[in-house]
């Protein structure tokens, strides 16, 4: 047998071992969405006497309906995407600024800072979830999207100033000075010239902020308790307890809670392969 | 470097201080104020109080006695082992599936681009997604795995995973090994492509077969990445508690009860005092590491 059969063997072994180990389970969740469940001697779906089936001979869209007409989700999804998108706004505005504030000052106290906002970056989120539980209860606003969303920027904030840090530092200084010998403040600089210009880098920040928060289980699990603020990742963990009891139902939801996020991935994924690369989010 | 077109400048001792940048500065600094490092210190204070979520008001200082609990409290001195259990399957098992993944996606064949593109996938499923997948596909009485077992005859019958208390780490373990994989393949891979190809070459020609050149070429080069990695993921997974919680709730019984998992079941409990204490121990003992990490993201941006 020649070396090139065997390296063009092994590569489609690989291959498929790559796109199995990645796309099965989310595959196995498709296909549980569209499996129906109405039990014939019953005429209800029980998860716990269900069976497995491979490919679903009535697909049925069913489960998706019932996940919109009997557990809410439209009220979480919303719930999840303001969060997701507040948070996102704040840690654009806060990191923008200060990212331009540290590449292009020399000032006193600039490497202190600098050093603070990446150790506050570093401070886990199991320090930071009581005092922020006391916090936000002592504040009213605990079961608030507001509160969640700048509970979350402590998260976000720091990761979107690195990656904006490294964009603007890699933005010649030329424009701005000639922006500002003709007569332009440096917030207008920022506004009028730097940011045009960073657009992908704003894109990338942006979407990891985004993409952060909607994932994020554990602040929105504390301080979200509330049936009308509950975020997505909340609901999860209630279809994972069994809740409702239609599997069908919680594999529709689970898909939807992945889809926006993989959507905004996949279409600006070379922006954010890159960021991802540089430090990655907070895990 | 002062500015020179900047409105305002004040005199500050013999030096001209230019309050611009300090504008620009000061709504991060601020808002991680607020929401990190008063938090922060605050977490401290409560670690030293009895401080119950109902009853704030009446928390009474207490100094080290929360610390001495934990060192009598069987719970948390069984965490530590779990903990480190966790740690060392989770982290060593993703390098041990990302790297062959990485070196893979390498190679130059149709469809690298596409792969690529696949092999992301579970990063971006939401942590409570994954879980909840995982858990339905081991479930006991309908789980896909247990059906494809029992299908195949490699068991007789159903195996009930998630309440055995080693099944369901390895369950947990397993899904967060699926999750977090596709980071480091990104990483692994960024770097090993920086590699120069001119030295395969030469090694090429010197007869060396691919696993020489993995070992003498490659390796030197991605090693400090790889530690890197083995660093961040340590500290990161010390402190994950999304999905052993959501997965078992850190059980059957205590498990899985990591350090970070207990202190999250705590406060649950609205024992803040306690909670606090136990995640500022936990957090005093990654600072060494988390430093390491801090400088190394410091000199990066500082270096510009």
């Amino acid at each position: 047998m020649s070396d090139a059969l065997v390296r063009k063997g092994g590569i489609l072994l690989g291959s498929v071992f790559v796109a199995v180990w990645s796309l099965a389970p989310i595959l196995w969740l498709a296909i549980g969405s569209i499996t129906p469940e109405i039990k014939p001697e019953t005429g209800k779906p029980w998860m716990s006497s269900r069976h497995v089936e491979y490919f679903p001979e009535q697909p049925t869209l069913q489960n998706y309906r019932d996940l919109f007409e009997t557990v809410k989700f439209g009220t979480y999804f919303l719930n999840s995407t303001i969060v997701a998108t507040g948070t996102m706004l704040l840690a654009l505005v806060v990191a923008s600024l200060g990212a331009y504030g540290f590449v292009r000052f020399r000032f006193v106290g600039r490497k202190p800072l600098l050093i603070a906002t990446l150790m506050a970056y570093m401070i886990p989120s199991v320090v930071l979830m009581v005092p922020l539980l006391v916090i936000l209860r002592s504040y009213g606003l605990m079961n608030t999207r507001i509160g969640l969303i700048i509970a979350e920027a402590t998260n976000t904030a720091p990761f979107v100033l690195l990656l904006m840090t490294n964009y603007f530092a890699s933005l010649p200084q030329e424009l701005e000075e000639a922006a500002q010998v003709d007569g332009c403040s440096r917030l207008g600089a920022l506004l009028r010239i730097v940011l045009p210009l960073s657009i992908p880098g704003l894109v990338a920040g942006g979407l990891f902020a985004f993409i952060a928060t909607w994932n994020n289980f554990l602040f929105a699990f504390l301080l979200s308790t509330s049936d009308a603020t509950k975020t997505l990742p909340v609901i999860m963990r209630l279809f994972a307890l069994g809740e409702p009891a239609v599997w069908g139902v919680s594999a529709a939801g689970a898909l939807l809670t992945t889809l926006p996020v993989a959507l905004l991935f996949f279409v600006f994924q070379r922006m954010l392969i890159s960021g991802l690369a540089a430090g990655a989010v907070k895990g | 470097m002062s500015d020179p077109v900047a409105p305002i400048t004040r005199r500050l001792g013999r030096r001209r201080v230019d309050p611009t940048p300090y504008f620009f500065v000061a709504p991060i600094c601020i808002l991680l104020l607020a929401i990190s490092v008063y938090p922060m210190f605050y977490a401290v204070w409560l670690a030293m109080t009895d401080a119950k979520l109902m009853r704030l008001s009446r928390a009474a200082f207490i100094g080290l006695d929360n610390f001495l609990r934990m060192s009598g409290d069987p719970i948390f001195i069984g965490g530590i082992w779990k903990t480190l259990r966790w740690d060392l399957v989770v982290v060593l098992t993703e390098l041990a599936v990302a790297l062959p993944m990485a070196l893979f996606l390498d190679l130059r064949f149709r469809g690298r681009g596409i792969l690529r593109a696949i092999v992301v996938t579970p990063y971006i499923v939401p942590p409570a997604v994954v879980s909840l997948m995982w858990i339905y596909m081991f479930d006991g009485n309908f789980g896909v795995v247990n059906d494809l077992l029992v299908r195949s005859g490699a068991v007789d019958a159903p195996i009930s995973w998630l309440s055995d208390p080693n099944g369901a780490f390895a369950i947990v373990a397993a899904a967060m090994v699926w999750a977090g994989t596709p980071l480091m393949v990104i990483i692994l891979l960024a770097v090993i492509q920086t590699v120069p190809k001119e030295l395969f070459e030469a090694a090429r020609v010197d007869g060396a077969g691919a696993w020489m050149r993995f070992r003498y070429v490659t390796l030197p080069a991605i090693i400090p990445t790889i530690m890197f990695l083995l660093l961040m993921r340590t500290i990161w997974m010390s402190n994950h508690i999304d999905m052993i919680f959501v997965m078992t709730r850190g059980g059957p019984g205590f498990a899985n009860y990591t350090e970070a998992l207990y202190a999250f079941m705590v406060v649950q409990q609205f024992d803040i005092g306690y909670a606090s204490a136990i995640a500022v121990a936990l957090a005093v003992v990654l600072l060494c590491g988390s430093a390491f990490y801090v400088r190394h993201l410091a000199a990066s941006v500082l270096s510009r």
